[in-house]
């Protein structure tokens, strides 16, 4: 375990560092308060302190104070050494943020059952940051695939699309469904269909860049959103998803099953400042169209010329799939 | 760390060394504040030895020219130095000195400065004997 020892008292310091190095602990020594800001708040910094009160440049509760300024960082356990025996002392020392104090000269038995104190606060505090993002996780990912679940994944799409008009960028938008896949479920039953979904996921996670977006948008729907995508190249790489989806066969419980995958696709750059949930229409409507013209391939979603009328998609039942 | 540490029933080192004129250090605190390790409580007396006589000096002079602030904080200093090493009574004059230097109490610094001055009076020779003895 690592400790931070900040005293501008050499002997004292001396001292503690050999009790700590004896106790097992991986000591840094620092002679003032803001050398002990600067180390302590570092992301791999020590998550244990040892502060004398009064030290140059920053006392030991002013420390305190800053380290709890920092919100973001792991929870710090901060133990102030004091000579100050006086109430208000020792109340002053506690409000600042400090989590504990020792009086000086110290008793070493004493100052390791302390720290072992501060050990099992931090240890909890681990379990919790754990459990926070693992509910982190469960609430924003879909739990078969673990892709962006829908309301992410628009939240990310609505994001990137109202940058990309800023900066007057390109996104494309893709929307993806297996073909068949219906019947994958019908006769080799919803355990297989799964495998067949957490697969392709795999598969579309592997054939985009590290900072696109891909998520589950319904059963076996998939949005994904390319960042920053060069219009002449949109088609190209919508064509090279779908590639990768029906190149191999997928590994099920039922053997070898093949897949494809229909795709519309959509420039965001060709639609002016339109809301995402509309751009999600006409992608929509291309993939309808990628469908009917037979599966496994990739559908554009253009605007309309003028005076001309784009059909309204139909409602979701009577599509083909 | 085995072999560094001290015997007390071989070691010249022995609290009975202590006669009322070198009586400053509480020596059964001091051991048993190092765990009996003599490098440490070499290392710990050297550091007393280069810091004590800059930190006294520097402590008459804020008395000398009436510097609360500066007298409080080096008696603080001091305060913590001696304490770690035992030197008890010592210890207590610097937190009196520190006590009426917080409280701008500065008429009375100097007799209290004269009282610290008188009971760590001949505290180096006995930090040298004991180094001389503990050395390993």
């Amino acid at each position: 375990v690592r400790i931070l020892i900040a005293d501008d008292d050499a002997l004292s310091k001396r001292l503690l560092e050999k009790v700590l190095a004896c106790a097992g602990y991986e000591v840094t020594t620092v002679a003032d308060g803001l050398h002990a800001v600067e180390c302590l708040s570092q992301p791999d910094g020590p998550r244990l302190a040892l502060l004398d009160w009064m030290m140059p440049e920053l006392d030991g509760p002013g420390v305190c104070r800053e380290i709890r300024k920092l919100r973001e960082q792991s929870y710090v356990y901060m133990i102030l050494l004091t000579s100050r025996e006086s109430k208000e002392d020792i109340v002053a020392g506690l409000e600042s943020g400090a989590d504990d104090y020792l009086v000086k000269p110290f008793d070493a038995e004493e100052l390791k059952a302390r720290l072992r104190t501060g050990e099992r606060i931090l240890h909890l505090e681990d379990r919790l940051v754990e459990a926070r993002e693992q509910m982190r996780f469960k609430a924003t990912h879909d739990p078969l695939t673990s892709l962006w679940n829908r309301g992410v994944i628009m939240d990310l799409l609505g994001r990137e699309l109202t940058r990309s008009q800023r900066e007057h960028g390109c996104t494309a938008v893709l929307l993806g469904d297996l073909d068949h896949f219906k019947s994958v479920n019908d006769t080799h039953g919803h355990l297989v269909g799964d495998q067949v979904l957490r697969e392709a996921a795999r598969r579309l996670l592997l054939s985009v860049r590290s900072y696109d977006f891909v998520g589950r948008y319904g059963g076996e729907e998939f949005l994904i959103v390319l960042n920053n995508c060069r219009p002449g190249s949109a088609m190209a790489r919508a064509e090279e998803i779908r590639k990768i989806i029906c190149t191999r066969p997928v590994q099920t419980d039922a053997g070898l099953l093949g897949i494809t995958m229909s795709l519309g696709v959509l420039l965001s750059s060709d639609w002016g400042r339109r809301p995402a949930d509309e751009l999600l229409r006409e992608v929509d409507g291309a993939l309808y169209a990628a469908k009917n013209a037979g599966r496994n391939r990739v559908m554009q979603a253009k605007p309309a010329e003028p005076r001309q009328r784009v059909p309204a998609p139909q409602p979701a039942a009577e599509r083909v799939r | 760390l085995m072999h560094t540490k001290i015997n007390h029933e071989d070691s010249n080192m022995n609290k009975s060394d202590r006669t009322p004129e070198t009586a400053s250090v509480n020596l059964g605190e001091l051991l048993a504040r190092v765990d009996n390790d003599r490098e440490l409580l070499c290392d710990l007396l050297s550091i007393f030895k280069r810091e004590f006589p800059d930190q006294l000096t520097s402590l008459q002079t804020a008395v000398a020219g009436n510097d609360a602030a500066q007298a409080a904080r080096v008696s603080h200093t001091l305060k913590g130095m001696l304490a770690n090493l035992a030197v008890t009574k010592a210890a207590a004059s610097a937190s009196r000195l520190e006590r009426l230097a917080r409280a701008r109490e500065n008429s009375s610094l100097g007799d209290a400065l004269a009282a610290f001055e008188k009971d760590v009076r001949g505290l180096l020779p006995e930090m040298e004997s004991y180094m001389a003895k503990a050395r390993p």
